[in-house]
């Protein structure tokens, strides 16, 4: 359709002409913007390492996670493909100055966020897909418990926000900076991906408590989330719950299983539900996030499931009891949470289309995530939420430096083969 | 027929006042011959539209409904063919090739005419009835824009910036099947805006040859583009249904199309154009 350009072009009007009437200013310019955060701007999270970034990176307040296909089939192309992904996510991730062009052509850098980027935390994560592996030279390499994600019974799968042969989560302490990051993402390796959905999340930040600890940030049903994660500092147990162990294989080590779920929220619905009733289906108090068998302790204060037996203090289908019945078996499907929360306008029936951004990591997806939402089948919150999309990944190994580069290992493993 | 479009070619470059108006450069005299060529190719390519819809919409308004589903996908071509300098007469590109989403109320929209309103007639709804309307108003605007053009000097930014152009038209609205929503035809589209693209690319490309890097990156593209859109030709020298392409070839099809936007888009300024 018409822009105004090209209506210009045909009138014969210069720019000039257009912007000769502008009037002489005789008011002040607004300067009241927001205070900048600078000294989070400049805060990043190192590229190198061991594991990818971005998975017991403690979250900030804003994440993306675009699923892609990719389009290259030969290792050779893999190889370019990541290596290409790899130098975007070093640089993005690390900041810097943007190259400048002849102004003739397009700019190297949307410029989203002026001539020097700040790294402002950004974490680049890499995920493959079953679907990935799907190519000659890298079925016998898939991880051994990658599976496509299938529907579980209250879910309502749309195809077009599932599944991919990459994911790529990008999480910062501004939306800007992953939008940034997306969009030279998507710039720079349109030769090897088509984005196949996106979806944008946030989590608010929480200001601490009275005796100095950091409360769970609310998800969209308003209760605090996150409060019986595993610690992500404690080592020995990121080992345990999160990285991949021995039984994969051997390019996969270091690597941990992703799960992505979009799970829309029915909040209306929600927000005319009894908050007593609200408070049974989670297991919580709301206001709080204290168990209900201690109503006036903390949301990091445990439940005593042994002792309420018959779910006369907790509901035996409450959410929080079915999700972690902390019981020594259930101590093998332990998964690190890492969600945010989505709001994306509204459907055709006039409801808000909001909901979480569900990301958990583990080490092993049966073990983790499959096994938990298998016992939260049929549990009554499910009147309330409704799974639409995501998807399995495994994301690899970290990059351990500059010669090294995303997937590296695997490509090598694959070349042996 | 070619002496009449070089003489207004010569008129147009006599005149030469578009690229100063756009605050450009003036174009080098190296591009004067792919100009001239290119406006051949779109006169001739404006000739053919006019004479092809007026077969097609004769066949329309003698309500010879196969007659006319046959002609359809064919007549379109050579508009989008030629369509960044077509899309230059925004309220004829918009009579003419206007999608139903472009309208509040989409199908039943009065605004909604042209090709598609007629597509949505003939295949939608599997009647000529009620299209006659649409048929003389088609003929009679590319009638128009056949005119115009002829009387266009070319703006050489446009021009060159066209090839892109053409691959953004691809990304944004053929990629997903929308175009030619009723008939599937959409093949045919995507053929025709990939080899006006190429058009202009093969003429300019002696400009640029000196960049080797870039000139065989985006031959090696338009030529996966082919290889994948031959796939899908039949013998008549058409092109299957859109629900025919595979997720893959079309994952293939989007990702060329992105990098040959990508690329070509640095066309303009390679020239010295701003």
């Amino acid at each position: 359709m018409a822009g105004p350009n090209r209506r210009n072009i045909l009138l014969g009007l210069g720019v000039g002409a257009v912007s000769a009437v502008s009037a002489r200013a005789e008011t002040r310019n607004v300067d009241d913007a927001p205070a900048g955060h600078a000294e989070t701007a400049a805060k990043s999270v190192p590229f190198y390492g061991r594991h990818q970034a971005g998975i017991v990176t403690p979250r900030p307040a804003a994440g993306i996670v675009a699923a892609f296909d990719v389009v290259a089939t030969s290792l050779d192309d893999l190889e370019r493909m990541l290596k290409a992904l790899t130098l975007r996510a070093a640089f993005l991730t690390q900041g810097g100055k943007v190259p400048t062009r002849d102004p003739k052509l397009p700019p190297a850098d949307s410029g989203l966020l002026g001539p020097v980027i700040a790294p402002d935390n950004l974490t680049i994560t890499l995920g493959f897909g079953a679907s990935f592996f799907d190519r000659d030279g890298l079925s016998g390499l898939m991880p051994a418990r990658l599976e496509r994600m299938a529907q579980f019974p209250n879910d309502a799968l749309e195809a077009e926000m599932c599944h991919g042969d990459i994911s790529i989560q990008f999480c910062a302490n501004l939306q800007d900076t992953n939008i940034h990051a997306l969009r030279d993402v998507v710039k720079n390796l349109s030769e090897f991906l088509v984005l196949r959905w996106v979806i944008e999340g946030t989590v608010p930040p929480v200001p601490p408590a009275p005796d100095g600890s950091t409360p769970s940030a609310r998800n969209f049903l308003g209760f605090r989330d996150g409060s019986a994660n595993p610690d992500s500092n404690d080592t020995a147990a990121m080992d345990r719950i999160v990285w991949a162990g021995a039984d994969e294989p051997d390019w996969a080590a270091d690597g941990s299983y992703q799960v992505v779920r979009i799970i829309r929220n029915f909040v209306e619905r929600w927000d005319r539900t009894a908050l007593s009733e609200q408070e049974r289906i989670m297991g919580r108090i709301k206001h709080s996030g204290a168990p209900m068998d201690r109503p006036d302790a903390g949301e990091r204060d445990l439940p005593d499931f042994a002792a309420d037996p018959a779910g006369d203090k907790t509901a035996m289908d409450a959410h929080i009891r079915l999700a972690n019945p902390r019981d020594a078996a259930s101590q093998q499907n332990l998964i690190l949470r890492r969600p945010f929360n989505y709001s994306r306008g509204a459907v055709r029936n006039g409801q808000l289309d909001q909901g979480l951004l569900f990301i958990c990591y583990q080490r092993d997806l049966q073990a983790g995530f499959i096994t938990v939402q298998n016992r939260l089948n049929g549990e009554p919150l499910e009147e309330y939420i409704k799974p639409v999309g995501g998807g399995y990944f495994f994301v690899p190994p970290g990059v351990s430096g500059p010669q090294d580069y995303l997937g590296a290992r695997l490509i090598a493993e694959a070349r042996r083969a | 027929m070619v002496g009449k479009y070089l003489k207004t070619t010569a008129l147009a470059l006599a005149l030469g006042g578009w690229a100063g108006m756009a605050g450009a450069a003036d174009p080098s005299l190296d591009l004067v011959g792919p100009l001239s060529d290119y406006k051949i190719y779109v006169a001739e390519n404006t000739g053919k539209l006019v004479e092809d819809v007026t077969a097609f919409t004769a066949a329309v308004k003698a309500g010879e409904l196969d007659k006319a589903k046959s002609l359809f996908a064919p007549t379109r071509t050579s508009y989008e063919k030629i369509e960044p300098i077509a899309e230059l007469f925004s309220d004829l590109d918009s009579s003419i090739d206007a999608r139903a989403d472009d309208f509040e109320k989409a199908e039943q929209d009065p605004e909604f005419t042209g090709f598609h309103r007629i597509e949505y007639g003939l295949w939608h709804e599997g009647s000529t009835d009620g299209l006659g309307e649409y048929a003389d108003k088609l003929l009679a605007d590319v009638q128009t824009l056949n005119d115009r053009i002829n009387a266009l000097t070319f703006p050489p930014e446009v021009v060159v910036g066209g090839a892109a152009v053409l691959m953004e038209e691809v990304a944004a609205t053929k990629i997903s099947g929308e175009e030619d929503r009723y008939s599937r035809t959409d093949l045919w589209d995507f053929d025709a805006n990939f080899e006006g693209a190429e058009k202009i690319y093969t003429l300019l490309r002696p400009m640029v040859a000196a960049d080797a890097e870039f000139t065989s990156k985006v031959d090696g593209n338009f030529k996966a583009v082919a290889d994948v859109l031959s796939k899908y030709r039949t013998p008549e020298g058409g092109f299957v249904s859109y629900e025919e392409l595979t997720d893959t070839d079309r994952n293939v099809l989007s990702a060329k199309v992105n990098t040959l936007a990508e690329d070509l888009a640095t066309l303009r300024g390679k020239l010295g154009l701003g």
